[in-house]
């Protein structure tokens, strides 16, 4: 059975709850582990350290109501274009890392590099951008249904059904990609690159394969995000929004399908329990993540299967 | 012609790791490299795997010249080396390993049908786990199939990177030191196992410090000393050699 399917009952719980703080709590776990499940592909699965998903997550915000806003365009359609840009820019900054053969450390700061020079670009491009102010989304993606005809999702209920939707169909789409061919050549890259060279498989191709994909789902999580929280603003291509995706994916576990989405659930969850100040947020934030590493460096879901073995 | 290496030559700085080498290999056969540490055995493989460009000669395989391509150039075209210390994830199976390997095979059988395995294409499963059966069989790792990596002894573990490289049905096998770490148990086993491989009509290469491993099933040595090539003929003539005995025991025993 797969994984995956764990999911679905989770479109019950506005069912049972009508608790806002809950329902808004999962639509944030649902969008950011989009985020955190793109990560997953090219880092757990493929090993490519990269942090250019927090700006692929900006830049799909920025390009999606940009486009909605100044075409008027319907939010689906305005994905599409936003889905080839981000793919096209992908292949280029991807392009120059692995041609250079960068691993490692210096794939991420090359990477975070690239993701600077991006949010430089939205905070300096006022006439588009509007700067550090951000900008404010009033339009809804709609939905055509049969019988009521185009309606706009608004309001926590049908957002969740969204979100929620969204992630499922990523979550499948990744369980069959890792599950394939081209996810046995991402482990062997991931195992070791000579080794998967002299398998015959050409890791240039397939490293830039999942970097586009994990940036493309990135940019969906941010389109998703800048549309759910009506606002976006260039901290959304940040550093932090890179590291908070890597957190979600080391605690709930990386190189498994429910991982980043039990990441991302706790760590979205996490500060609505702990009633702390920021600074003491900030700080047990951290102190989480290091003993995560240090006791179970397989995140959650990689203990949790462990004890299935077990026992 | 099967392998030809015309004056290979390889330099690190002012280091001369590989210098003019030349050789031939026939199909068939199964050639011996053998040298002291540092006489560029090592490198020699890697020059022919394509995962160090050569700074001057050529080799040619089967017609065409494939100095300088990449390594996945020249996996696809059927030479494949295995790692002196294989390089093995502890928590898979021994059999999920070898599947790893299956890209090659799959990509023969399937070409640019492959995407079509992502709706399901359980035939093209089928075979490949048949032959991930039958290469498990080929080098005596049936019985630790389902077990993981961590759990493999030394022996089995480069065992394991031997059933990886022939999963991608390799028609010229370069081992890099295949038994070197092994006790003599395990080293009379990989010698059946070699033996089989040469059955299956896999061309080998094999390079080693144990000269009496080599000897035994060899039909030919090359015997290298600081990069070049000091002897190249039977067994009994290259171990009789006086430059070769000289290179390993020191020039007063010549």
């Amino acid at each position: 059975m797969s994984p995956v399917l764990l999911l679905v009952p989770l479109y019950l719980v506005p069912v049972f709850s009508h608790n806002e703080v809950l329902l808004t709590i999962l639509i944030f776990t649902f969008i950011l582990g989009i985020l955190a499940t793109g990560f997953n592909i090219v880092f757990g699965y493929a090993g490519q350290l990269t942090m250019f998903h927090g700006a692929a997550f900006g830049i799909g915000a920025y390009s999606t109501y940009l486009i909605v806003n100044k075409l008027g365009v319907s939010f689906w359609l305005a994905l599409l274009p936003t889905f080839v840009g981000i793919l096209l820019l992908s292949l280029v900054v991807g392009w120059i890392c692995f041609k250079f053969r960068l691993r490692e450390f210096y794939f991420a700061v090359v990477t975070l590099a690239f993701s600077e020079l991006a949010r430089l670009i939205v905070v300096n491009w006022n006439s588009v951008t509007n700067g550090t102010l951000g900008l404010l989304v009033l339009d809804k993606p709609t939905f055509w249904l049969p019988g009521a005809g185009v309606i706009a999702i608004e309001g926590t209920y049908a957002w969740y059904l969204l979100a929620l939707t969204s992630l499922l169909a990523v979550t499948v789409l990744t369980h069959v990609l890792v599950r394939s061919w081209i996810g046995r050549n991402f482990a062997a890259i991931r195992l070791n690159e000579e080794l998967a060279q002299t398998l015959g498989i050409n890791t240039f191709r397939y490293k830039l394969l999942a970097f586009a994909i994990s940036n493309v789902l990135a940019g969906f999580a941010g389109a998703l995000f800048g549309f759910y929280t009506n606002y976006i603003e260039p901290s959304q291509l940040s550093i932090t929004q890179s590291l908070d995706a890597i957190a979600m994916v080391l605690l709930g576990g990386m190189g498994s399908i429910l991982g980043p989405v039990v990441g991302a659930f706790l760590l979205t969850g996490l500060p609505h329990v702990i009633e702390f100040s920021a600074e003491i947020r900030a700080a047990a934030y951290g102190a989480i993540l290091i003993l995560v590493i240090l006791v179970m460096p397989r995140g959650i879901v990689g203990l949790l299967s462990r004890w299935r073995h077990v026992s | 012609m099967f392998l030809e290496v015309d004056d290979l030559t390889k330099r690190f700085g002012g280091l001369v790791a590989v210098a003019e080498i030349s050789l031939k290999i026939e199909q068939g056969e199964i050639v011996g490299i053998l040298g002291p540490n540092g006489s560029g055995k090592t490198t020699l493989l890697s020059l022919l795997a394509g995962l160090l460009v050569p700074t001057s000669g050529r080799v040619v395989w089967q017609g065409s010249p494939i100095s300088g391509a990449k390594p996945d150039t020249i996996a696809a075209a059927g030479i494949v080396k295995t790692f002196q210390n294989p390089q093995l994830f502890a928590e898979l199976s021994v059999y999920e390993h070898v599947m790893i390997a299956s890209h090659l095979a799959l990509k023969r059988l399937l070409g640019s049908r492959r995407p079509g395995t992502f709706f399901g294409a359980r035939s093209a499963d089928r075979k490949m786990q048949t032959r991930v059966d039958h290469v498990l069989e080929l080098c005596r790792l049936t019985a630790v199939a389902d077990k993981p990596a961590a759990a493999l002894s030394y022996g089995e573990e480069k065992m394991l990177g031997v059933a990886m490289a022939m999963m991608c049905e390799p028609k010229l096998l370069l081992l890099d030191e295949p038994a070197s770490g092994l006790g003599p148990q395990e080293i009379a086993h990989l010698g059946l196992v070699l033996k089989d491989l040469r059955e299956h009509g896999t061309t080998l290469c094999i390079i080693d410090h144990k000269v009496a491993f080599l000897a035994e099933f060899a039909h030919r040595l090359i015997a290298l000393q600081n990069g070049k090539k000091i002897a190249d003929g039977t067994p009994k003539d290259v171990l009789s050699d006086p430059t070769v005995i000289a290179a390993y025991l020191g020039r007063h025993h010549a």
